[in-house]
């Protein structure tokens, strides 16, 4: 017996080497909120495979582009290899304005055994014409299409999703979300820190990834960076019997043992026992990999979240599948602006920025409920504020400047005035404040916390090699500089005290060193893949220090 | 697959090699002093009133010392992780990867937070004349020769140092004259200096293994302290093929650092044999919890589950004094300061239309946030902690099968790791582990007492990993006052309370639940009412179709 577990430890290890030498495959890139613009789209349902990290391939159902129709503009700008195939899970993210007119032409390109095919867009006012008549909405029949128009009336993320036979059409892949970015910018959205953000992502050579500098028409829905995530959960049983039945009608020939042919499904949607659980139609690892990775022709978005201290960051999140799931975001609140494009506001006005509005009365949740057909924006930082150590680990009696960065505080106490140091947006209250107790490298010591030996304890592969942030504190922290850098901080480069040196590659102490957070559904169960841990609805959030570039381009 | 194992075996035996020659690892840390706590300045075995925010200067070391006004103090906790056993409500005893209390052993299984101050946490244990005590396997079940029945408290049992501490005989120079200062009969006589954090082993080992508590041991902080939290891996015993690692997640810190998040994924897991201890200064008040991160599917529903509340600076305001001023002085403080206008995090701005000198601080009871208002005043409080555990995968967990997530199905409901009616039983529960030996393994009682006219403050948590969890109450109504630790208040400064018979949580999530007994007509001493989940498949035990996640409230 004891071999069995030997079996899952294997695997894990398994999982594990692949992932890593997945990293090792792939640049460094990350993930924004892709799509395609509009306001009018040429989408086809259509049956494709998608892969999953345990080797399966599950046989899915998603919207795609029409490729007859002509190319679409994708979006953000700077994305460097999109594509937009037949048929992709979750579908494509129809970005458009606010106010807009949107026309969804849907052409049904599903075995004809799958019958008729919708989009519901809730939420929205929809004039359905052509196809034929359903329960919920004007149907595309085998082959046939459907038109949806209407006005993109408020801004906000919501989902979108078959209106045909939900329980079989869902599970098997057609959904997606739309996004409407909103008609007038917030002037202080353009200006004060958020101006100061986008000159330190000058001075890094790092582009702008936003669709929008603004979620809402509101003074506190600024952002600085911005991802979708989209959570869904598939019983690979349904997806089988689907296919079974699918290749059964169209090859079906009456014999004396089998009188008659069936001509639809009967697929049983119930009991549920889902093994996959999905974000952005991927499992983790695979969710880390990049946008539009080819080897993931039918499932283009990532889950891969990146930021630097104090960027207000935008999440836009789903509930694609049946089930609830507790997504918990490790390293701060999230502050919920809107539900389904719905601006949760107070009763009570208070003057922002710039500006008075009504104030927000979304709440502050650490794990945000994904629910079925939901969508939520919200907004995340993490600025490292009343850690009571520096985590850039500064030194004013090291010989390396960057050891040394002054810290200003602002009226909040962040270092804000100096978008072009590694340590804007700094907690200037903890600036210079030693963590441990003994010096280490180039990092004082005088701290309150002694580290162990590092022979008691495990890293993992995103540990970046010490407490602290960023590369250069990193290196000064494990006692070296890089090969064939000057050695500033000598002798007490090589020395091994009580930092562990890292092997890590996942996020490299040399080159990139982020604090990295788990971002994962706390129903645990679901951050497995197929009975494999770990997998599932799991994710990796990085803090990166500013010096380290965050390439969302593809 | 056998040579291949046998290997795996042998290369692990050249690694630990290295290991058994090096200095031990076990270590616990609890200064008396620190930058933020300086002892010249404040006495950090108490709370010091909050009369207004820190100020520092700039030391010469170039960061920011206090000079007045300290606020908050030091607190230690040490725990094992390990394994152990509980008692079902059906009599079934169930095994466990937990941890266990290393530290406030007699606070624990009096039903109390074990975090302690330093002079508490840095006693060693000795006998009634002083001299060194010893351990014995079990404690302290075994001392005060505990039953598996109702168990009185407080049990005679009042040592609440950290497990294992001793004079350090290597810490100061060996006097020729009187020999070693640190190697005296009465080791809590010797000097300061002897105490560097040096633990005997065999205490950690005798009191560590098979010691598993669910809930985990109870941590309660406050506002400005320090926590030094010592996760000390004993190793589990009875799968002792699994060399687990162990870690603490502190559930829904703000800011956290990603080295004390204890995500072993992303920062460094604490091997057998050695101890860790994570650094927090303690984050905003709320309901938070803690549990390891390690393979959560399998380590979270097999117990290693926690709770975790951070009580307000209101709570030091002195009676009296206004509460909304002490509000306004938290404003002076940037770290301690909420403005709603240029933090979208922030959660308590000052109360609505609210003015300068209103709402007395209370002469008894406490707050659960810093409200300015006076709102989440509560004369109790009782934290609650859901969980679900599931025999099968509990079963495959003491055995050496491999293990199914996906069909992972509760049978056993858990209100603070104990399922109805064992959820009114008062005193810890104790169960006899493998070792033979009774061990404090259940020892949250979840009756709640509300004084006749009073107010209960319910911190209520929920970390069972399968499925989503309803507690209704039959009787009093629920007001719902904060949210994941953070208190239900608008940008503007309007309170978001709403009234409702019952609450619904995730896996990872928080709430706060005032029980307004205050109506004395309506809720007379003596009556009873109770809390329990409509999910009515979930009021059982396993085959027992009674039980389960169900509570009594008690008016006294």
């Amino acid at each position: 017996m004891k071999a069995m577990k030997m079996n899952t430890t294997i695997s894990k290890t398994r999982l594990l080497l692949l992932l890593v030498l997945a990293l090792l495959l792939t640049a460094t890139t990350h993930a924004a909120a892709p799509g395609i613009t509009g306001p009018i789209f040429n989408l086809t349902a259509q049956a494709a495979f998608i892969s999953q990290p345990d080797g399966a391939a599950v046989y899915s159902w998603g919207y795609g582009c029409d490729l007859s129709a002509p190319q679409p503009v994708f979006a953000p700008q700077l994305t460097t290899t999109p594509f937009c195939y037949a048929m992709q899970v979750p579908g494509p993210t129809l970005i458009v304005h606010e106010n807009d007119t949107v026309t969804v032409k849907l052409l049904n390109g599903l075995p004809a055994a799958a019958g008729n095919t919708s989009i519901l867009f809730p939420g929205f006012n929809v004039n359905a014409t052509g196809g034929v008549a359903g329960l919920l909405t004007q149907e595309a029949a085998p082959g046939g299409t459907v038109t949806y128009t209407f006005t993109a009336s408020s801004p906000g993320t919501r989902a979108y999703y078959s209106g045909t036979q939900g329980d079989l059409q869902v599970e098997m892949g057609l959904y997606g979300a739309i996004i409407v970015l909103p008609a007038s910018v917030p002037a202080n959205c353009t200006s004060g820190l958020h101006a100061a953000n986008l000159a330190a992502e000058a001075h890094w050579s790092e582009s702008d990834f936003r669709l929008a500098p603004a979620a809402y028409d509101h003074p506190d829905t600024c952002y600085d960076r911005e991802y979708l995530f989209q959570f869904s959960e598939m019983d690979p049983k349904i997806h089988t019997a689907a296919l079974a039945q699918i290749t059964d009608i169209a090859t079906c020939v009456p014999t004396q043992s089998r009188l008659t042919c069936p001509t639809t499904l009967e697929v049983p949607t119930e009991p549920y026992q889902p093994a996959y659980f999905l974000i952005n139609g991927r499992s983790m690892p695979d969710d880390m990999d990049p946008n539009y990775a080819a080897q993931y022709p039918h499932q283009p978005y990532n889950g891969n979240p990146h930021m630097h201290p104090g960027e207000l960051t935008l999440i836009r999140v789903i509930g694609q599948g049946r089930w609830q799931h507790p997504f918990h975001e490790h390293g701060n609140h999230v502050r919920i602006l809107a539900r389904d494009g719905n601006l949760i506001l107070s009763g009570s006005t208070i003057t922002y920025p710039g500006a008075a509005a009504q104030a927000l009365a979304g709440r502050l949740e650490f794990t945000t409920d994904t629910t079925p057909g939901q969508a939520f924006d919200g907004i995340f930082y993490w600025s490292g504020k009343g850690l009571n150590w520096d985590p850039y680990g500064h030194h004013p009696g090291s010989s390396d400047a960057s050891a040394k960065l002054s810290c200003t505080p602002d009226a909040n106490g962040y270092n804000t005035a100096a978008p072009t140091a590694i340590n804007f947006w700094e907690w200037c209250q903890d600036h210079n404040k030693p963590m441990q107790v003994a010096p280490f490298g180039d990092v004082a010591g005088g701290g309150p916390a002694t580290l162990p030996d590092a022979n008691i304890l495990t890293n993992g592969a995103w540990y970046g090699g010490s407490p602290y942030l960023g590369p250069n504190a990193t290196l000064r922290a494990t006692g070296c500089m890089p090969t064939g850098a000057a050695q500033t901080n000598a002798p007490n480069c090589g020395a091994t005290g009580s930092t562990p040196p890292s092997g890590t590659i996942a996020n490299p102490p040399s080159s990139e060193a982020g604090f990295a957070f788990m971002w994962h559904s706390h129903n645990e169960r679901e951050i497995t893949t197929n009975n494999i841990f770990p997998g599932g609805m799991l994710m990796m959030m990085l803090v990166d220090s500013r010096e380290f570039v965050i390439d969302e381009s593809n | 697959m056998k040579k291949l194992y046998q290997a795996v075996l042998f290369l692990l035996l050249c690694c630990l090699a290295p290991l058994v020659a090096n200095a031990q690892s076990f270590r616990v840390q609890c200064p008396t002093s620190t930058i933020t706590h300086p002892s010249s300045l404040h006495d950090n075995n108490s709370e010091p009133a909050y009369t207004a925010a820190t100020t520092f200067t700039t030391g010469s070391a170039g960061y920011l010392t206090p000079t007045a006004n300290v606020n908050g103090a030091i607190k230690c906790q040490q725990i094992g992780g390990g394994d152990g056993l509980s008692t079902m409500g059906d009599g079934t005893q169930i095994y466990m990867f937990s941890f266990g209390p290393l530290s406030g052993l007699a606070d624990i299984a009096n039903g109390q937070p074990g975090t302690e101050f330093p002079n508490a946490f840095n006693s060693v244990y000795t006998d009634s004349a002083g001299n060194p005590g010893t351990f014995l396997p079990g404690d302290p079940a075994t001392t005060v020769n505990a039953g598996s029945g109702p168990n009185p408290v407080p049990i005679a049992f009042t040592y609440n140092g950290a497990v294992g501490l001793v004079p350090d005989p290597n810490a100061l120079p060996i006097d020729p004259v009187t020999g070693n200062p640190c190697v005296v009969s009465n080791p809590n006589s010797a000097p300061a200096g002897c105490f560097t954090g040096h633990v005997d082993p065999r205490a950690i080992i005798d009191v560590g293994v098979m010691n598993g508590n669910i809930p985990a041991p109870l941590v309660a902080i406050d506002e400005d302290d320090e926590l030094f939290y010592t996760l000390t891996n004993v190793g589990m015993i009875m799968r002792p093929d699994l060399f687990e690692q162990h870690t603490v997640h502190f559930h829904g810190y703000p800011n956290a650092s990603t080295f004390y998040d204890g995500v072993p994924d992303a920062s460094v897991a604490i091997n057998i044999g050695g101890s860790f201890t994570y650094y927090y200064l303690a984050p905003d008040a709320g309901t938070y919890f803690w549990h390891c991160h390690i393979t959560p599917p399998e380590h979270l529903q097999m117990g290693m589950v926690g709770q975790l509340y951070v009580r307000p600076r209101q709570n030091r305001v002195p009676a009296g004094a206004s509460l909304y001023d002490a509000l306004v002085a938290q404003q002076a403080d940037n770290r301690t300061k909420c403005d709603s206008t240029q933090d979208i995090l922030c959660s308590n701005p000052l109360p609505f239309g609210a003015s300068a000198a209103s709402a007395p601080r209370a002469a008894t009871g406490n707050y659960a946030y810093n409200d300015g208002d006076g709102s989440t005043h509560y004369d109790v409080e009782y934290p609650l902690q859901i969980h679900g555990f599931d025999p099968n995968f509990h079963f495959v967990g003491m055995t050496f099968n491999p293990e199914e997530f996906s069909d992972m199905k509760d049978k056993y409901f858990l209100l603070n790791g104990r399922s109805y009616p064992d959820t009114v039983t008062p005193g810890p529960l104790a169960t006899q582990a493998t070792d033979g030996k009774m061990h404090f393994a259940q020892p949250l009682p979840s009756i709640i007492n509300i004084p006749a006219g009073g107010r209960a403050l319910l911190r209520i948590s929920d970390l069972d990993v399968t499925e989503y969890q309803t507690l209704a109450s039959l009787g009093i109504p629920m007001t719902v006052i904060g949210f994941n630790a953070k208190l239900l208040r608008d940008q503007a400064g309007n309170n978001l309370y709403f009234n409702t018979n019952s609450v619904t949580l995730g896996g990872g999530e928080s709430l706060d639940v005032i029980l307004d007994a205050s109506d004395t007509t309506k809720y007379p001493s003596g009556s009873v009412f109770y809390l329990y989940t409509p999910n009515l498949d979930h009021l059982s035990n396993d085959a027992e179709n009674f039980g389960g996640l169900m509570t009594e409230v008690h008016i006294n």
